[in-house]
Formats: structure tokens, C-alpha cells, sequence
């Protein structure tokens, strides 16, 4: 099946998209207020040394989030 | 009210985390600050003094950053609980908010939840001298137009127009008191929030409507709800469906849609978002190889600050108070009034400010490592370590400042928002090697480890040192990894962290904590300790009867007897009065519990009196071995060294220091630390848990080692 929208787990390293959504609200409660929103500009600048983490940009903001956490990020395909 | 009568306004100062709101405060307020507490909860506030310009009187409160008034951990939540309860006594009169203007788009969302709270409020624009690096142009007047606020550009780090925002500030404390503020709204409520609000207004008689829709949110903890109102709150909320969490993030993406027009319209800013050092800073500091390389490399630093550097200061201030020491007993001579003030007093502040130069030199590293923006890497880089024993990348900040003093480290656990890994870094943080627990090993391994050198380059001495904080470490993690499997929570635990631009460290601020966490300890453990070594002093002068007496009498005839020169009957006698002493009577009733790990009376009496903390088991060791007044560890190890049990067999064999460093490694020997857990903790319960777990396991590793070893 063609799905028409990715996870940010599945940006490769330093590439970009757009955000359409967080789907779990507990965490999109925690995200929004730091300026993750919808319409976002992501970048994947790289992974943790121990794997698990990611190191991002959104709009610019450099953030770190789990991989669990980056699974409820809906992109643009 | 001032001794004049006149009113002392109250101002916050308010932002998001990294916004440079405590370098504003430190520029407003230079050193007319201090750190109070906020009633019933360990949050600090630090609050200054406020002289403006128009003669008015304010304290300045520091609030904790946030970035929205729905908080995800225990600091956070603070600042919700006071703006919400116009009766708390931090309420302000008005706020300054603090945002940093070269990302003013991701820094308002707070700023238009003030708003809506209807708060007389100034915006300072901080680190507008970077942005004007960064080629930004902000028109201050758009954003003062659109918000109807008073907007000020500074910059905490340079100073620049901050007497400008003291200016805004009277001026706003003057406006405020014949004027209210009217502003725009920036959040549609739904008709479902509709509802809520209307009934919380109509229940709690409530003015403001953004007030009440936040109390019905958070009606389940706000503190200065009475126990009906929340029951009250909790039945508004089921019947009218207002689901919390979808109606914050629908609340918060409503708020980011009407202000970012606003931002947009205000400041021109270059389309792209050039590589800055702070990305060529990171592909080295984050790096798969290179970071973790360089994070170890750092900590041998601040091992060998800690070790090595404090040396220096630290003789010092030793050779001071034996030198003090020598002046009184030479001005005063032999007296009991002499010997309170040189064995009671004077040893237990010795005892203290010789820790002060490590105290001091661990936080200087650590405030600088966070200043520049290291330690959200270092909490990036470490999660999934930590959340294998059952904590957070966050945790490992106060892991690190544990290696100086428990009390600090597990304060700095606040910000850890999910509960069960909070407690569970609370409850491990004690069992790494303190600063306390350094005379403690370093008279150990001296007396009872050879000094032979392995390899050629280390001692057996420094790899016991490295051993015994390998055996902290080690014993932290297992009993995280322990706790993690017993403790269950259905809260959700998050990384989500923000990592800032690097920055040079602003000094001022640096000193400031240095000052602030040296002054805590002195203050804090200090008055415990000379406590402690005043009764001490006295348990071990004082006996029940006349039995000290007694005893320097028969101690003086056999001694006699046997022809011992005067030197040695004196020590004979005050051994003997020291044995007869209330001291003595106690170690002695204990020692049928320790004889199994290879501890005498004496070493009794310090396990009892170094409850208190760790450091005061070289100090009772001094006073039982009448060296008290010398503080010389050189003399303290002869004579221990030459302790004999009564067959005549030796103490301090390998076998007691081994079992006797182990204890010490492992024991909650701290009453600070156990009070500051009771705080952080909210009651008894866990600290109670914590010192029978850790004493238990102090007891039974201890009692292995030395029936291995003896």
C-alpha cells in the first residue's frame, strides 16, 4: 500500500519535510509549545551515538526527540 | 510596605527555557538577590530588589521557565499554580517577559496566554545585539502596536538598555495603578470550552474567562483549590466533554496562528537558516564516535579538578585552623572552655570549609557546561543509557553533580516530567561517590593499602580511589534497573528536549551560582556538622557518674605501676576517660552488631555520629584517638595504625578498611540528603525506603567483604 504521508523516523539523515501532524495529543501537548506545529520545516541532522534518539530541526529550533516519539510525526510524502 | 510606608510592587520575570531570562535578572538585580522557596514545594525562586527609576520599590521574582501555562514537569507547574491564584503571595502585579528575539516566532506562545490572562505585561526582546549579527530588522513599534505592550530590545549579556526596561517598568507600575489593561484575544474558545468556562465562572466566581478555562484544565492539581471546588471543577468538565488534552494542542496551534502573522509583519529575517558554528560545534560534540570520546575526556577533567587542583586551597585553609588552633590553646591554655572551642567548635568548621574549594570547583565546571549549552548534548547522547536503569537522559546531570554532593544534584532533578523516573534518579543519585565521602577514603586506603606502585604509572591506592566511584556508579544503576522493574506509572515519559545555540558563558552568572550552591552547603550542611561536633564533644567529655574519673585514676596507677613516661600516661588516661564516656557506653552497646563486619567500639561511635554525614567520621576518629585538635591525618593514621583489639590483635587490617570503605560507599550516611529527598519526594515514605535500602545493602556488602577477606 502507497501511504500518503511518512513518519519522521523515516527521514534519512539531512533530509527535509514538512510536518502535517502529531498524532499522539500527549506528546503533541509537549511538542506545539516548543514550536513543532503542523506545516514545520524538518531536518534530520543525525542520530544519537547510541542509537534511539534523533537530533532535529524544526523551523530551525534544534530539538532532540526518541525514536518512539519521532514515530508520531506525521510528514509530508 | 517599606519602613516608609510605601507600597513594594511584586514583578515577574517570565520566558521560555533558554530565553536568557536568568542573565536579565542578574543584570537588573546584580547582588541584591537571594533564593527563597516557594511554600510547601523545593521550586526555587530567586528574588531581587528593584530600585527604579521613578522612585518606586519592587522585588523582582525569577520565575522558572516554561513554554506554556499546560506544563509537563514539576518546575513548570509552578508558574501555572501562582498566576492562577490571585491570593498566592508571589502573585505579581505585573511581568516582564523575556524572549529571545532571534526565534521570537517559537517564544510567544506563553506571552499570548499572559495576554489573555489580562496581565500588565512589558516584552523584552533579549539578544537583540545577536540578532543584529544575524542581520534580523525588528521593528520594536509594529510589535508594541499589535500587542499593545510596551516592547524594549536588549541584551542581558552586554547590559544593553536594561536601564531602559527598569525605566518600562515604573512606568508600567504607574499606569497599572489608575489603569486597567485591555488587550486582543488569542485564543477562539470552542463552544465546549465555551460551556466550561461559563460554569467555572459562575461556580468559583471568576472574573476572567482564559483564568477559568486554565483552572478547569488543571483542576486535578492546582494546590489553592479546596477539595469540593476540585470536585466541583471535575463534574464541569465530565458533563460539558471537555477532553484536556485535544483542546490544549487545538488552544495551542489557534494561539501560534494569530500571532505569527504578528511576529512576520514585525521582523525581516533572511529566508534560510545558514550553518552556524553551533552545527559545525555539534557534527564533533554529538557525534557517534567523537562525542561520547569527548564527554568522558571532560569528565576526566572534572575528576582531576576535583582530586588534583583543590589540593592547593585545601591545605590551606587545614594549615589555617591548626595554626588558629595552636593560638587559642596557647593564649587560654588547658581548660574545658578551651577545649569546647578548639575540639568542639573549631574542628567542626574545619570540617566544613575544607570542602568548600571541591564544592566550588565542581559546580564552576558544571554551571559552565550548562551555560555554554553543553548538557542538553550530553542528556542527548546518554537517554538510552539512562532509560535502561529506569531514567532519563536527563537524569544524568544530576548523576554528574552527585560526584559532588547528593543535596544539589537531586534538586536538579525538577526537571524530569515523568514521575517514576524522577523518584527513581532521586532515590540512586546518593549512592555515587559525594565529596563527603572523599576523607572518609582517603584516610582508609591510606592507612590500610600499600602504596606499590602497578604498571609503573598507578598506585593500588588511586585505583582503589577509582574503584570505590566505580563501585558508586555501578550500585546507582543496578538499583535503578531494580527500581525501574518494581515501580509502575502509566504516565508517559519523554525525551523532547530543546538543544540551544552555544554560547561564550555569561561569568556573572556563573559566579552567581557558584556563590549561591557554595553558600547552601556552608549554610545548610554546616550548621548540622558543628552541631554534630558540639555534641560529640560533649558525649565524649561527659560520662554517666564519676566513672571518667574512675577510670583516669586506674589508668594512672597501672600505668604507674608499670613505669610509662608522662607523655604515655596522659594518653593512657585519655583513652581510658574516653572509653568511660557516655561515647564510649554507646559505641560499645552497638558493637555486637558490627563485630561481623570487623568494627570496634570506636569505629561504632562513628558510624553513629557520621549519620549526620559522611565527612564527621574523620572528626569523631580524631577526637577517640585524642588527636582532635592536631586535624593532622598523618598523626590519625599512626594512630589508628595502631589500634588493637582487646587479644591485642589489629584493627585496621585490609580486611576492616576494605569492609569499612564499602559501608561508606553504600550507606545513606546523610541527614541533608534525606531531608531534601522527604521534600522532593513529598513525604517520609520514600526517604525512609531509601535509607533502610541503602543501609541494608551497605550492611550485607560490608559483612561479605570482610568474611572474604579476613
Amino acid at each position: 500500500m502507497q501511504r500518503r504521508f511518512r513518519t519522521l523516523r523515516d527521514l534519512r539523515q539531512h533530509e527535509t519535510a514538512r510536518t502535517i501532524s502529531i498524532a499522539d495529543p500527549a506528546l503533541a501537548c509537549k511538542l506545539t509549545p516548543m514550536g513543532l506545529l503542523p506545516g514545520s520545516n524538518i531536518e534530520m541532522v543525525r542520530k544519537s551515538p547510541f542509537g534511539n534518539a534523533y537530533y532535529i530541526k524544526a523551523d530551525g529550533v534544534r530539538l532532540a526527540l526518541r525514536e518512539e516519539e519521532a514515530a508520531h510525526i506525521l510528514l509530508e510524502a | 510596605m517599606t519602613k516608609s510606608g510605601m507600597k513594594v510592587w511584586k514583578v515577574a520575570l517570565i520566558g521560555n527555557p533558554n530565553s536568557g531570562k536568568s542573565t536579565v535578572f542578574n543584570q537588573l538585580t546584580g547582588l541584591r538577590q537571594k533564593t527563597g522557596n516557594f511554600p510547601g514545594v523545593t521550586v526555587d525562586v530567586k528574588e531581587g530588589a528593584l530600585h527604579l527609576p521613578n522612585g518606586l520599590e519592587a522585588i523582582l521574582y525569577d520565575f522558572p521557565g516554561t513554554y506554556s501555562l499546560y506544563p509537563t514537569s514539576s518546575d513548570e507547574r509552578i508558574v501555572s499554580a501562582v498566576l492562577t491564584n490571585q491570593q498566592h503571595q508571589f502573585f505579581p502585579d505585573i511581568l516582564v517577559y523575556v524572549a529571545d528575539v532571534t526565534n521570537l516566532e517559537k517564544h510567544l506562545l506563553l506571552f499570548s496566554q499572559l495576554l489573555d490572562l489580562q496581565f500588565p505585561l512589558i516584552l523584552a526582546l533579549n539578544m537583540s545585539d545577536v540578532a543584529a549579527e544575524e542581520g534580523l530588522l525588528i521593528q520594536a513599534d509594529v510589535l508594541s502596536r499589535n500587542f499593545n505592550v510596551p516592547v524594549v530590545s536588549i541584551s542581558g549579556r552586554t547590559g544593553a538598555n536594561i536601564p531602559d526596561l527598569m525605566r518600562e517598568i515604573g512606568l508600567l507600575l504607574t499606569f497599572h495603578m489608575s489603569n486597567k489593561v485591555a488587550y486582543q484575544r488569542f485564543h477562539d474558545c470552542s463552544d465546549v470550552e465555551k460551556q466550561v468556562v461559563g460554569a467555572v465562572q459562575q461556580n468559583l466566581g471568576m472574573e476572567n474567562a482564559y483564568m477559568a478555562l486554565l483552572t478547569a484544565h488543571h483542576h486535578d492539581w492546582l494546590p489553592h483549590l479546596t477539595k469540593s471546588e476540585q470536585e466541583t471543577l471535575a463534574a464541569i468538565v465530565a458533563t460539558k466533554g471537555l477532553q484536556s488534552l485535544r483542546a490544549q494542542v487545538d488552544e495551542t496551534l489557534d494561539r501560534f496562528d494569530k500571532f505569527i502573522p504578528i511576529v512576520k509583519d514585525a521582523i525581516k529575517s533572511p529566508p534560510v537558516f545558514p550553518v552556524t558554528a553551533t552545527d559545525r560545534l555539534d557534527a564533533v560534540m554529538t557525534h557517534r564516535f567523537w562525542g561520547p570520546v569527548l564527554f568522558f575526556s571532560v569528565m576526566l577533567l572534572v575528576f582531576q579538578a576535583i582530586f588534583d587542583w583543590s589540593q592547593y586551597p585545601m591545605d590551606t585553609i587545614e594549615g589555617g585552623f591548626a595554626a588558629l588552633n595552636g593560638m587559642i590553646r596557647y593564649a587560654l591554655g588547658d581548660s574545658w572552655f578551651t577545649r569546647l572551642l578548639t575540639d568542639g567548635i573549631l574542628s567542626g568548621l574545619s570540617g566544613i570549609l575544607v570542602f568548600v574549594p571541591q564544592i566550588a570547583i565542581l559546580f564552576l565546571l558544571i554551571t559552565v557546561l550548562e551555560e555554554v549549552g553543553y548538557m542538553a548534548r550530553v542528556v542527548f547522547m546518554f537517554d538510552r543509557i539512562m532509560r535502561r536503569f529506569g531514567m532519563n537522559g536527563r537524569s544524568i546531570v544530576a548523576l554528574i553533580s552527585g560526584g559532588a554532593c547528593a543535596v544539589p544534584a537531586i534538586m536538579s532533578s525538577r526537571t524530569i516530567g515523568n514521575w517514576k523516573e524522577r523518584l527513581i534518579t532521586v532515590l540512586v543519585t546518593p549512592f555515587i561517590s559525594c565529596s563527603a565521602r572523599l576523607p572518609v577514603y582517603s584516610v582508609l586506603i591510606a592507612l590500610a593499602i600499600p602504596s606499590d606502585r602497578v604498571l609503573g604509572i598507578f598506585s593500588w591506592q588511586s585505583l582503589t580511589f577509582a574503584g570505590m566511584y566505580a563501585l558508586g556508579v555501578v550500585a546507582a544503576l543496578s538499583a535503578g534497573w531494580l527500581m525501574k522493574k518494581y515501580l509502575r506509572t502509566r504516565e508517559p515519559s519523554y525525551l523532547a528536549i530543546q538543544l540551544p545555540v552555544y554560547r561564550m558563558p555569561y561569568w556573572k552568572n556563573v559566579w552567581l551560582t557558584v556563590w549561591e550552591k557554595v553558600w547552601a552547603f556552608i549554610s545548610g550542611a554546616g550548621k548540622v556538622i558543628v552541631v554534630i561536633s558540639l555534641v560529640l564533644w560533649a558525649l565524649s567529655n561527659f560520662g554517666p557518674g564519676d566513672s571518667m574519673e574512675v577510670a583516669a585514676e586506674t589508668a594512672w596507677k597501672t600505668a604507674h605501676a608499670n613505669g610509662l613516661d608522662e607523655a604515655a600516661i596522659a594518653d593512657a588516661q585519655a583513652a581510658s576517660r574516653l572509653e568511660a564516656s557516655w561515647a564510649g557506653q554507646l559505641g560499645k552497646s552497638i558493637e555486637w552488631a558490627i563485630k561481623p563486619l570487623g568494627y570496634d567500639w570506636k569505629i561504632g561511635i562513628a558510624l553513629v555520629t557520621s549519620f549526620a554525614a559522611r565527612e564527621v567520621f574523620v572528626g569523631t576518629m580524631s577526637t577517640l584517638y585524642s588527636i582532635g585538635s592536631a586535624e593532622d591525618d598523618a598523626l590519625l593514621r599512626v594512630k589508628m595504625a595502631s589500634a588493637v583489639w582487646p587479644d591485642g590483635s589489629q584493627v585496621y587490617t585490609l580486611a576492616t578498611a576494605m569492609s569499612l570503605l564499602v559501608f561508606y560507599a553504600l550507606a545513606m550516611q546523610c541527614m541533608s540528603t534525606l531531608v531534601v529527598v522527604k521534600k522532593e519526594t513529598g513525604g517520609w515514605k520514600w526517604a525512609i525506603f531509601q535509607f533502610v535500602f541503602m543501609g541494608l545493602l551497605a550492611y550485607f556488602s560490608a559483612f561479605i567483604v570482610y568474611q572474604l577477606l579476613r
